[in-house]
């Protein structure tokens, strides 16, 4: 399949060290700080201090990137921040 | 209504009959916006039979070899938002290889909550290993609620508290004729914060762990 190889050979290019991606989530006016917290905790494994402080990041400057790595572990962090229903975006880490 | 309490290995909130089918059916809402069946109102154990054997197993994998387009209704494309922006090739593919299963996590929570709804108690029992999942799910409803009431910002959000308190106390005072108020954004208003206060007490209970 064409998808296959295109995710494949995709794959084998974003191990290059020049091509690292970040996952940003971005602040809304919705969702709770206490659950934005835990999801932070929860999914990137930080303690409740780390959390918190990127939360805080997320509410006061509208952002804060998450993780940084190959484009297809972002991709598996936003859909995962995106099933939270957490605004979250991915793009090349020198964007 | 009542918050989420401890009780045993669940989060117990109290919602009488009425609440109960207002949170049931907006969820259902949901669901259907994202493409769900619609829940059954009468045997919510037969549409969640019905669901396991589909008869295309390959369902959500068809969605990889078409380009799927963005959601036109700005509250679906809330829930399944852009993933690059700047980048259109890499948000096409992002939706092509998320878009089938995300939806599927979506109806499957939501799915879960009004069957929790569904049953003849005032008590809405959420077992610990869901807590999380249901909170999510109802952030979901939340973010289709916020985007019919034109919630963009943090300050649009302290607008609507005031809004509401003001017409709550126009029509507790019958000052609604001096007062226009628009019933459907009030009630739709009212859900939100029922619901963000909802969340809010199952958060606090997950975060007790």
């Amino acid at each position: 399949m064409d998808t296959e190889r295109q995710v494949e050979s995709e794959g084998s290019v974003a191990t290059r060290l020049d091509d690292v991606w970040v996952t940003i989530v971005w602040n809304d006016p919705v969702n709770l700080m206490s659950y934005v917290t835990h999801v932070f905790q929860t999914y990137f494994s930080l303690t409740n201090e780390d959390a918190t402080k990127r939360m805080r990041e997320v509410h006061e400057n509208g952002r804060s990137v998450l993780s940084s790595g190959p484009r297809e572990k972002m991709e598996v962090d936003v859909q995962a921040m995106h099933s939270y229903g957490l605004w979250a975006t991915l793009q090349r880490s020198s964007e | 209504m009542r918050g989420f309490e401890a009780d045993g290995d669940s989060a117990v909130a109290i919602l009488d009959d009425e609440e109960r089918l207002v949170v049931a059916r907006i969820v259902a809402d949901v669901a259907l916006l994202l493409g769900a069946e619609a829940f059954g109102l009468d045997h919510p154990s037969e549409s969640a039979a019905s669901i396991m054997d589909v008869d295309d197993p390959f369902l959500h994998l068809r969605g990889l070899e078409e380009s799927i387009r963005e959601p036109s209704d700005p509250a679906i494309l809330r829930l399944l938002p852009n993933a690059a922006p700047a980048d259109r090739e890499v948000a096409e593919e992002f939706r092509r290889l998320t878009d089938g299963e995300l939806r599927d996590t979506k109806i499957r929570r939501l799915r879960a909550i009004w069957e929790q709804l569904s049953r003849d108690t005032d008590e809405w029992v959420v077992r610990s290993d869901e807590a999380l999942a249901t909170a999510a799910a109802l952030t979901d409803v939340r973010l289709v609620l916020a985007s019919r009431l034109g919630l963009v910002t943090d300050d649009d959000a302290d607008r609507l508290h005031q809004e509401i308190d003001l017409a709550a106390h126009a029509l507790e005072t019958d000052d609604d004729e001096v007062l226009p108020i628009d019933h459907e954004r009030v009630w739709l208003g009212m859900l939100y914060q029922a619901l963000t206060w909802l969340q809010e007490s199952l958060v606090e209970y997950v975060a007790e762990g």
